[in-house]
């Protein structure tokens, strides 16, 4: 027979265990994993470096030009032939590649944390009003607002037409009115379907009438279908259905071409090209945010706070917001190497930072068409940067969503 | 299911729409008056006016509200939106400002190229990906797994236009072994059956010209099917683990089933549908990528059109090629949506 182990438990151990947050906690487990942390050490090397450069070591890429030094090959040793180190060779122009690189990263991070900033917040806040009306009944001010907004947006069509702008307000006034009205115990009796569509072809064609008949006419149409549109309080998910829609169409452009698309049209430069990743990224996190906001507002701490009558802001943001951060952090993590990797993609195809400004990939584009050169080290070293800080955003982000939710393990 | 498979194919219709609508607005980004980007700066303004006539340029964007205060109902509905849509109807993509030549006829020549390439970066993919994800899968935590899931990062990490340059200073550069870019030497000949070249060499038996288009397409084909491939690995890789745990495939090895029997038949069977979304996926990122690879490789596809197009500004070329693969994107994740009723008996719609 074996003897089973026994071990003593000092039970005092456990009622003193010191109390530990969810956040020491993922950053135990994340300072616990050594790529994460292999991660971590490569952003904070860029971070600091592009940081430092940009504010301690001056640069001005318009004057930095010497023929005499063009095409040099790393050098690691000062000699009597050359007095000036170059530890990653020179380009065409005999710029320091070194310099280049360092100060490029502030371009590169630059454009990481605005682009994903801009779908991080745009994405986040639709997604979470979309999830959050999905998930949970509207209270009376929140159709109210709904349903004005409704009103204004479809009413903004005859009013463009008739080129009158109180017909806007009218149909505000009509959504409104389709809420207020139930307010009331004996609306219910009320033939609504009928009234609404009547006066919404009254309030469109009454005064398009007085522009022209036929304006009259399909204003009058118009309202019909707006009336009937607005007849009953639509309820939280047609929101969230309109918002995702959109995001579909967004989703289906391969999400690089479209932001090629966009600078193609709107013309090179390193904002433009921010923008349109960033406009690229938002339904990633909308549609991130949405299925998590409806995964945790049917658990019982919310059904909890709606019991005791806690406002809907505060449940948004005391109860569901913290639950939701961190695959939302993760994304974030992971996205900041997408825009890196896509900024350095536009820069490459010449629609990125405008030459000569440095910027990785505007420096690999520049380069590589003197590859028969031999100039191995003009695109290697631009390169290298781009994967690493990519590879250390990515490395950082998969040891982040083992550390905030350690029960999934991809 | 029928009604299933038809509701799903008219739900794409209105994400039509919106992509046409997206595509029309970008031409109304563009900065200053594109007639007077047709005719140059010193352009006369009756020519310019009857460009604007000619392209439709005068019209107003959407709707023409003064011509229904006039009485004129058709007037009403004839935009430049609505003439770009109907065009569109009747597959016409408009003509390149340069040549003009129609944006149509050249896709037709040109596309072939790209879809060769990024099939062959498919397969090349997949035969990577699903492999060394099955075995990662079922060597958890040793040496080869930890290799795997790194170098699955760094692959997806991997720019792919740098790598492409790489491989074009090591193996046509400084090795000499391959053609730094195009599609074929200058001097051979494939008779042209359906411009796929390796499939026309072949059908030909043409095997000179075989070798020289695989000696072309190997390196871009490598380039592109990089994040593709790291991508499908990780895929293959946590499907397969969250299947290998499930009851059956436990009964399975304890009934004495092989290894392989039990990894082939019983769990890859299974963990296949989230591989087939991401394969799905990956074809929009094998489209978007095309622009980079074949700009680095010479390739002539519609991706280096579409670069060349941009820098010579020639928009209706970049919105028919944008418009093109948007198509291409939703429809092959149509087929994937598709397919998972086909693969999976359990899962009923309706």
């Amino acid at each position: 027979m074996i003897e089973p182990k026994m071990k003593t438990i000092n039970v005092e151990d456990y009622a003193v265990r010191e109390h530990r947050s969810l956040w020491l906690d993922a950053w135990r487990r994340l300072t616990a994993n050594r790529t994460a942390m292999i991660g971590l050490i490569v952003v904070a090397i860029f971070i600091f470096s592009a940081t430092f450069a940009h504010f301690f070591w001056e640069y001005n890429p318009k004057s930095d030009l010497d023929y005499g030094a063009k095409l040099l090959p790393p050098q690691l040793i000062v000699s009597e032939e050359v007095p000036d180190i170059h530890i990653f060779g020179t380009d065409k122009l005999g710029r320091d590649i070194f310099r280049r690189v360092v100060h490029g990263g502030w371009n590169s991070l630059r454009v990481g944390l605005v682009a994903v900033g801009i779908s991080l917040i745009a994405g986040g806040i639709l997604g979470l009003l979309a999830g959050f009306f999905e998930g949970i009944d509207m209270n009376f001010y929140e159709s109210l607002a709904l349903m004005t907004l409704l009103g204004l947006g479809l009413g903004a069509l005859p009013a463009w037409i008739a080129k009158q702008t109180f017909q806007i307000f009218l149909f505000a006034f009509l959504g409104a009115g389709s809420v207020l009205l139930n307010r009331f115990e004996d609306s219910r009796r009320l033939p609504r379907l009928i009234i609404f569509p009547l006066i919404g072809a009254v309030m469109g064609g009454i005064p398009g009438l007085f522009v022209a008949p036929l304006v009259g006419f399909v204003c009058g149409v118009l309202g019909l279908v707006i009336g009937y549109l607005l007849a009953r309080p639509v309820a939280g998910g047609v929101f969230s259905n309109i918002v995702m829609r959109f995001m579909d169409v967004i989703l289906s452009f391969p999400s690089y071409l479209l932001a090629i698309a966009i600078v193609a049209f709107l013309g090179p430069g390193l904002d433009k090209g921010m923008i349109a990743i960033g406009v690229v990224g938002i339904p990633i996190y909308a549609r991130l945010a949405r299925s998590a906001v409806l995964s945790v507002s049917q658990k019982e701490y919310v059904l909890a706070a709606q019991a005791v009558g806690e406002s809907h802001g505060r449940i948004l943001f005391r109860h569901i917001v913290p639950n939701i951060l961190s695959p939302i952090i993760v994304q974030a993590t992971m996205g900041l190497a997408n825009a890196i990797l896509s900024a350095a993609a536009l820069g490459f195809l010449g629609l990125g930072a405008v030459p000569p400004e440095p910027e990785w990939g505007a420096m690999l584009g520049d380069s590589y068409k003197y590859l028969s050169s031999g100039a191995w080290w003009a695109v290697l070293f631009p390169g290298l940067a781009i994967m690493l800080s990519v590879l250390g955003f990515n490395l950082l982000g998969d040891g982040l969503r083992d550390a905030l939710d350690p029960k999934i393990r991809v | 299911m029928g009604r299933y498979i038809l509701r799903r194919l008219l739900s794409v219709i209105p994400t039509l729409i919106g992509v046409t609508l997206i595509i029309f607005i970008f031409q109304r980004l563009i900065p200053g008056d594109p007639a007077v980007a047709m005719l140059g700066e010193h352009a006369t303004e009756e020519n310019v006016a009857r460009i604007r006539e000619q392209f439709g340029l005068d019209r107003p964007a959407f709707l023409d509200r003064d011509a229904l205060a006039e009485g004129d109902l058709t007037g009403f509905f004839d935009s430049q939106y609505t003439r770009y849509f109907s065009r569109l109807l009747h597959f016409d993509l408009g003509e390149s400002i340069h040549k003009r030549i129609p944006v149509a006829e050249t896709l037709s020549q040109r596309f072939p190229a790209t879809i060769e390439l990024s099939l062959l970066s498919m397969v090349i993919a997949l035969l990577i990906g699903i492999p060394i994800g099955i075995a990662s899968a079922s060597r958890r935590n040793t040496a080869l797994d930890g290799i795997t899931m790194v170098g699955s990062l760094v692959g997806v990490s991997m720019p792919i236009f740098w790598l492409g340059i790489m491989e074009i200073m090591l193996f046509a550069v400084f090795l000499q072994w391959l053609p730094a870019g195009g599609r074929l030497s200058s001097g051979v000949n494939i008779e042209s059956i359906t411009n796929l070249y390796l499939l026309d060499s072949l059908l030909t038996g043409n095997i000179p010209g075989f070798i020289d288009a695989v000696k072309h397409i190997i390196l871009p084909a490598i380039a592109l099917s990089t994040i593709p491939a790291a991508i499908i690995t990780r895929m293959t890789r946590s499907s397969m683990l969250d299947v290998l745990q499930e009851d059956y495939i436990r009964t399975a090895s304890a009934k004495g089933l092989s290894e392989r029997v039990v990894l082939f038949r019983h769990a890859l069977k299974n963990a296949f549908l989230p591989v087939i979304t991401i394969i799905g996926l990956q074809a929009g990122t094998l489209l978007a990528g095309a622009v980079l690879t074949e700009t680095i490789f010479s390739w002539p596809g519609i991706g280096k059109w579409v670069y060349d197009s941009i820098l010579g500004r020639d928009y209706p070329i970049v919105q028919g090629v944008t418009l093109l693969i948007a198509l291409i994107f939703l429809l092959v994740n149509l087929a994937v949506d598709l397919s998972y009723v086909i693969l999976d008996p359990r899962i009923s719609y309706d």
